[in-house]
């Protein structure tokens, strides 16, 4: 009886096995690919913090622009993200970026924010970010979710698109007009001085 | 066919379970008719995602993890300890999470597995039955014959994180200014490559902020090491290498022509080209191999080390045993924690499906290994791998992965910093839950 187990499970390696060598790359299921981030990001992709960002949650195409960008290697900087890019097909992807579309933003990570500053920034974000990242930031739609998000990434990402770094004008998935509108919100506040209330605004979120 | 492997799988388990107690027999029983059981030995990185990802990918199978320590001290981030950034207990994991999830974690010692009838044996006398076992002991050290250090207490090996790390940052502090720190840093293959040069780095910067007359010689096994044009870049610009004033000294194999002895009594190394030189701490890294369940088992090869299938992490040795993490051979990928995590998670996949009678997917893996080398200054090496088939290797995507670049910016170095620190809050709970 033993013997009849092992042939199961040695037929099932097999199996498996030839799977393994006539296929190609994006055979692995989307599981598989998602959670090799989870390390840096977080189980299921929800960040304890303190820099790495939450992308459970985010929609779909929006994960998918950030990681061709990272392969492009051209308008979105980062540290390690373009490396690690480059070593998944298109199709991986997708499947990536399904994954962890389909998962909960949970607001998990202890951050230290600045109530009083953070209340400050509510303001601004009604008046400069609203019109894009609806619902004080918690919205998926259509951009990134910003409530909730690491501050040092959020602050980072604000740096870099002050500098040009991350370049709003090369941002192939942008239209003319939103590219006007974000250019204009982003000198607004650095105007304004409310750059680092937003931001506190937002990392406050729970 | 199911049926009556299922039912033989019972009767074994069940008279093993009776043997060792009525507290183990219940629950193999109950929950062997659910999916299957598997026992995993050590609750290191890869043992505690493998478990913990065992009960996400089929949350009816029973799983055991059997492990000597109640806690676990990450070897990551266990030079910051050293270096006086972190208190040890913030490098400690418990298994709280784990249990939550319904993994049994039983604190005992592994003696022996039976590969013939499927059991695990512990110190403690207990006997645990599996359909799969998942053995991942990390290393263990092969101390040399010229190396006098007793119990390792007053030269520490530091190596394995805990008590041993303590040690060493206590030392540290109890040495007076003007002294000397030596690294005796391992030969290949061992655990966490850059790992010594990171320690060697936030060793210095503790010297150079409280004890300036002091600094740091590595007396190296090797003549290059990982991330070796980051490490002497971060060493130049911060602690005055090869400079007359430097906090770092590294000697080559080649320059000091190999080690003759080392001393606990008298706090010497011997080197044929530097003769007996006396030091103030000595932190002896052993050459290593696998953790020692691997030998008793005898899972590990003549160079200490387990061979395994890269796709399932089955054993080539014993049929139904998976090694991983450290313990196994599992080249390209390097021994680190992001390994062990991410074959963790390939290894319970495989089980998962091998259990349920379907084929083993296509396994996906990475490696993402952060060093700190000093205040705001951090570098990283990444790779993305798939298994390929022809070679039995698991292969790094061409054109992925890599360094950071030497000439990254002081505002990139600084953001390695806080993605060091993110990626270890994140590997632990993606670990320990």
């Amino acid at each position: 009886m033993r013997k009849s187990m092992t042939y199961a499970l040695a037929a099932g390696a097999l199996f498996g096995l030839i799977g393994v060598s006539s296929a190609q790359a994006s055979d692995a299921e989307a599981s598989m690919l998602a959670n090799t981030c989870n390390g840096c990001h977080g189980p299921d992709g929800s960040s304890y913090g303190p820099a790495a960002p939450t992308i459970a949650g985010m929609n779909k195409f929006y994960l998918v622009e950030s990681m061709k960008a990272y392969k492009m290697g051209t308008n979105r900087p980062s540290t390690i993200m373009q490396r690690i890019a480059k070593g998944y097909t298109d199709e991986e992807i997708d499947k990536i970026a399904g994954f962890f579309a389909s998962k909960e933003f949970k607001r998990i990570a202890k951050q230290d924010t600045d109530s009083a500053l953070a209340e400050k920034g509510k303001a601004f974000a009604k008046d400069l970010c609203e019109s894009c990242h609806e619902k004080e930031g918690y919205a998926a739609e259509d951009y990134p979710i910003l409530a909730g998000q690491m501050l040092p990434y959020l602050r980072n990402n604000m740096m870099d698109f002050a500098s040009g770094i991350r370049s709003i004008d090369n941002n192939p998935n942008m239209s003319d007009k939103e590219k006007r509108k974000k250019k204009r919100s982003i000198a607004d506040l650095q105007e304004k001085g409310g750059v680092d209330a937003v931001l506190h605004f937002y990392a406050s979120r729970k | 066919m199911t049926k009556m492997n299922r039912r033989n799988f019972l009767k074994t388990t069940g008279g093993v379970a009776a043997a060792a107690g009525a507290t183990l027999a219940a629950p193999s029983l109950a929950n062997a008719a659910a999916g299957g059981k598997v026992v995993v030995v050590g609750g290191g990185c890869a043992g505690a995602t493998t478990a913990r990802y065992l009960k996400i990918g089929n949350p009816d199978l029973d799983v055991t993890m059997i492990e000597p320590n109640a806690t676990y001290h990450t070897c990551f981030m266990s030079n910051e300890v050293i270096g006086g950034a972190r208190k040890l207990s913030q490098i400690e994991q418990t298994f709280d999470g784990l249990t939550k999830m319904g993994v049994k974690v039983v604190k005992d010692s592994v003696t022996g597995i039976d590969a013939a009838k499927k059991t695990v044996m512990t110190k403690g006398g207990s006997t645990f039955g599996y359909d799969r076992c998942v053995v991942a002991p990390g290393i263990g050290f092969k101390v040399d014959g010229w190396a006098d250090v007793g119990d390792f207490t007053k030269i520490p090996h530091a190596w394995k994180a805990g008590p041993q790390t303590q040690i060493l940052r206590d030392q540290l502090e109890a040495m007076p200014d003007g002294g000397t720190v030596a690294i005796v840093a391992p030969p290949n293959p061992f655990r966490c490559p850059p790992g010594p040069y990171e320690r060697t780095s936030l060793i210095a910067e503790y010297l150079m902020n409280n004890k300036p007359k002091s600094k740091v010689v590595v007396i190296d096994r090797k003549d290059k090491f990982s991330k070796m044009g980051l490490f002497t870049g971060a060493w130049k610009s911060l602690y005055g290498y090869e400079t007359p004033k430097s906090f770092i000294e590294w000697r080559s194999a080649a320059s000091t022509g190999g080690i003759d002895s080392i001393s606990a009594k008298d706090m010497t190394i011997e080197t044929l080209a530097g003769g007996k030189e006396k030091f103030d701490v000595i932190n002896y890294i052993p050459p290593q191999k696998a953790g020692m369940i691997a030998e008793v088992a005898g899972l590990a090869d003549s160079k200490g080390w387990c061979s395994v299938d890269k796709v399932t992490f089955e054993s080539m040795v014993h049929k139904d045993v998976h090694v991983l993490g450290d313990a196994s051979v599992a080249s390209k990928m390097p021994k680190s924690g992001y390994s062990a995590n991410s074959q963790g998670k390939v290894c319970a996949a495989a089980i998962v499906n091998l259990l349920a009678g379907k084929p083993v997917g296509t396994p996906s893996y990475v490696n993402t290994c952060y060093s700190i080398a000093g205040k705001d200054y951090g570098f990283s090496v990444a790779a993305v791998y798939r298994y390929d088939a022809a070679k039995k290797i698991i292969a790094g995507v061409k054109g992925a992965g890599g360094l950071t670049p030497a000439d990254a910016s002081a505002e990139m170095r600084r953001r390695e910093v806080e993605f060091a620190y993110s990626w270890y809050d994140n590997i632990c709970r993606d670990t320990w839950g």
